[in-house]
């Protein structure tokens, strides 16, 4: 049936109205600032000075500044410790809950609570319990164990960090398993145990391959917000990055250099545009992971 | 059930983009002079002073409203967290409000950037009605005139925890009073304790090395000096207290809230603060607060440290007349008389310290800390170099704590914080 001739004549507008407020916010709110980061990268802009073009001044800086290294390291290391636990236990959690027995929904709410909680109440709470004088502390010191200083080793205050990260953020990649192990027909759990497949190769043989897309993208997912990590290390290691900043991460040091009445905007911006490369790599990286894998 | 990968690269892509944000700032003149009617409506900026203040301010703004009829004052306050990132962004954004909250440090980078007005050109007038060590405190090196009226001074007290003091065979009676008083103390009570109670909880500061003796900048203001002999020696002491366990284990890391929870638990037995903190230790630590002892800063000087406020005039008000009256106003000698009678604080206006509110006790703790720090205020310092930023706060505070892991030496660490903050200052 062919349409009337006014609204025919309309629709090549439409999808453009339909988008323009989408449009407008990203623009507003995600292109802007980007392009105005990357141009700002290339100046000596200072939060009330305007800024001169330096060329490449602020890259070259970055190179022979040692806290960018820490920071990067720590970024990495983040990374490293974070995303392969946030992949896997959280499947195995979703494995756990996902059987409708009485009371499951209990225990998904409760492994869910961690993610609604504020990240600084969450921060402050782990802080009281690692303390020296804190509960951790109190019950190793009463099994004999000692005083072990959580938060004043550059090396245990990053493994805090993670730790609280990975607690965080179980509850919410569980969801994500939950959702895809509910598509996983269960005629192939079936056949494996027809074959004789333990509760092990079945885990190895079905569940693993449906869903390996999903854990792609919690790798993706968490990598990008492991590698953008603040909050966590912020909190425990305090505004200075713990002990002689040792601690930093890129993102602390992108709000320590670029904030403030004598914030280096045109240095924290080259620094922001650093960690904006090395996310888009670590997106590329799992993506061709994924493709790799794909029969 | 694959994702599809222009999913997950979409995904990327939003998740990456928001990494990058900086701003731009704006610009709109105003008259520098105040000589005009008073008249107009303004905006005045206080840091964290309605939760607990505002009736007084309410009243103020009411009594200037009354006296220069025309003119209308509307009062924002900030928060004290962040206050620092809302004034550049309020700065860069061309919306600073007319009449400004602020302390010598932070009014350094918007007098450079010319947004804050020279009293000394617009009100120098009203000089002699301030202490001159106060009116002075807003000048900036390398610049002429004063970019803040003086509003009140603050000196904390030094608290000790007699029972800590008595437990390490330590009169306290005899808080230290000097920092070669300090260290003996503090190795004497940590080694009584076998490393568990320490005496401070707190990495040295700018402030420490001003109070040690150590020339904290050049004569001309051009850069900074206390990676000398004195610094030096300073942190080599901070050093032996660290790894007698006399420094908490945790101050590379502390703040000063963290390092009050320390002195409440009694992992630590001396802590800075103000006659605020009384009520606390009442309310909280009521065992603390039965033996708390109450000494002045630690100085080898003879001056111990002061904290300034200010109130700043934005120099692109389009009300320059009545900015500056409300400013002069707020810091007049009767009004932080006022002030100085709601909250632990000492105004900076000639004479007013010889008030016997500031001379006379009356047997309680508050008067005692009150009398006693507006006694030693008479001749305190301000250490903190207007010009030593947030970042080269940070930079020190690092380089301190690598001396005192035994990462870098003593020397190292300071020619590393000195030539750190020396590149901040040059980059402006």
């Amino acid at each position: 049936m062919a349409a009337p001739l006014g609204i025919r004549r309309q629709l090549p507008h439409s999808p453009w109205l339909f988008a323009a407020p989408g449009l407008l916010v990203t623009g507003a709110f995600v292109l802007y600032p980007f392009v105005s980061t990357l141009v700002n990268s290339f100046t000596d802009r200072r939060t009330l000075v305007p800024g001169r073009f330096v060329g490449l001044a602020n890259y070259r800086e970055l190179l022979h500044d040692d806290m960018f290294w820490t920071g990067l390291r720590n970024s990495a290391l983040y990374i490293l410790g974070v995303v392969p636990a946030l992949v896997l236990l959280p499947l195995l959690l979703a494995l756990l809950v996902q059987k409708n027995i009485p009371g499951i929904t209990f225990f998904r709410s409760a492994f869910y609570t961690p993610v609604v909680a504020s990240i600084v109440v969450v921060g402050l709470i782990w802080v009281w319990l690692l303390d020296e004088r804190g509960l951790v502390n109190s019950l190793l010191e009463t099994i004999g164990i000692g005083r072990i200083g959580f938060l004043s080793d550059q090396w245990l205050l990053l493994l805090s960090a993670m730790a609280v990260t990975v607690w965080k953020g179980l509850g919410y990649y569980m969801i994500i398993y939950l959702a895809a192990l509910a598509n996983v027909p269960r005629e192939l759990y079936e056949a494996a145990a027809v074959d004789g497949a333990g509760p092990v190769r079945r885990f190895l043989s079905v569940t693993v391959p449906a869903v390996r897309s999903t854990m792609v993208l919690v790798a993706a997912l968490s990598s990008v917000a492991a590698f953008k990590v603040f909050s966590e290390v912020y909190l425990m290691a305090g505004p200075s990055g713990g002990p002689a900043g040792e601690d930093t991460t890129l993102v602390m040091l992108v709000q320590r250099t670029g904030t403030g009445l004598t914030g280096r905007v045109g240095y924290a911006s080259a620094l922001s545009v650093v960690v904006f490369a090395v996310t888009v790599a670590l997106m590329l990286l799992v993506l061709r992971a994924d493709r790799r894998e794909e029969p | 059930m694959p994702m599809p990968r222009r999913a997950l690269a979409a995904a990327a892509v939003a998740l990456v983009l928001p990494l990058s944000a900086c701003g731009s700032g704006g610009d709109d003149g105003g008259s520098t002079d105040a000589s005009g009617k008073v008249e107009g409506d303004i905006t005045f900026q206080t840091w964290n002073l309605r939760a607990n203040f505002k009736p007084y301010f309410e009243g103020l703004i009411a009594d200037f409203e009354n006296t220069y009829p025309g003119t209308h004052v509307k009062w924002v306050d900030q928060p004290a967290e962040g206050y620092p990132d809302k004034l550049s962004a309020d700065a860069a954004g061309g919306t600073l409000p007319d009449v400004v909250n602020v302390s010598p440090d932070l009014v350094a980078p918007l007098a450079r950037a010319g947004l804050a007005l020279d009293l000394d050109k617009a009100a120098g007038k009203y000089r002699s009605e301030y202490l001159q060590g106060a009116w002075a405190s807003h000048r900036i090196p390398g610049m002429k005139g004063v970019y803040a009226f003086p509003w009140y001074l603050n000196t904390g007290p030094l608290f000790y925890n007699k029972e800590l003091f008595r437990k390490a065979g330590l009169d306290p009676e005899q808080p230290p009073r000097t920092y070669d008083e300090l260290f003996a103390d503090a190795l004497r009570m940590a080694g009584r304790s076998h490393g568990k109670v320490a005496t401070l909880a707190n990495v040295p500061t700018i402030e420490d090395f001003g109070r040690y003796g150590v020339p904290l900048m050049n004569g001309q203001g051009t850069g900074f000096a206390f990676n000398d002999a004195k610094g030096v020696e300073l942190l080599t002491k901070y050093k032996q207290l660290y790894d007698a366990k006399a420094l908490d284990p945790q101050a590379l890391t502390a703040t000063g809230e963290s390092a009050g929870k320390k002195f409440l638990t009694g992992a630590v037995a001396m802590n800075p603060g103000s006659a605020l903190d009384l009520g606390n230790f009442k309310k909280n630590a009521p065992s603390l607060y039965r033996n708390i002892g109450i000494t002045d800063q630690i100085t080898s000087t003879g001056h111990v440290n002061m904290y300034v406020m200010g109130v700043m005039v934005n120099s692109r008000t389009r009300h320059t007349p009545a900015a500056v009256a409300f400013a002069h106003f707020v810091t007049d000698a009767r009004n932080q008389m006022s002030f100085a009678k709601k909250v632990a604080i000492f105004p900076s206006t000639a004479g007013s310290l010889d008030d016997p509110y500031f001379t006379k006790e009356d047997g309680t703790d508050e008067t005692r800390v009150r009398v006693a720090a507006a006694k030693s205020l008479k001749n305190a310092v301000n250490y903190t170099p207007v010009l030593f930023s947030e970042q080269m706060k940070t930079a020190l505070r690092n380089e301190v704590a690598k001396a005192l892991q035994g990462k870098e030496s003593p020397k190292e660490a300071l020619d590393n914080a000195v030539g750190a903050a020396d590149r901040l200052l040059q980059q402006g």
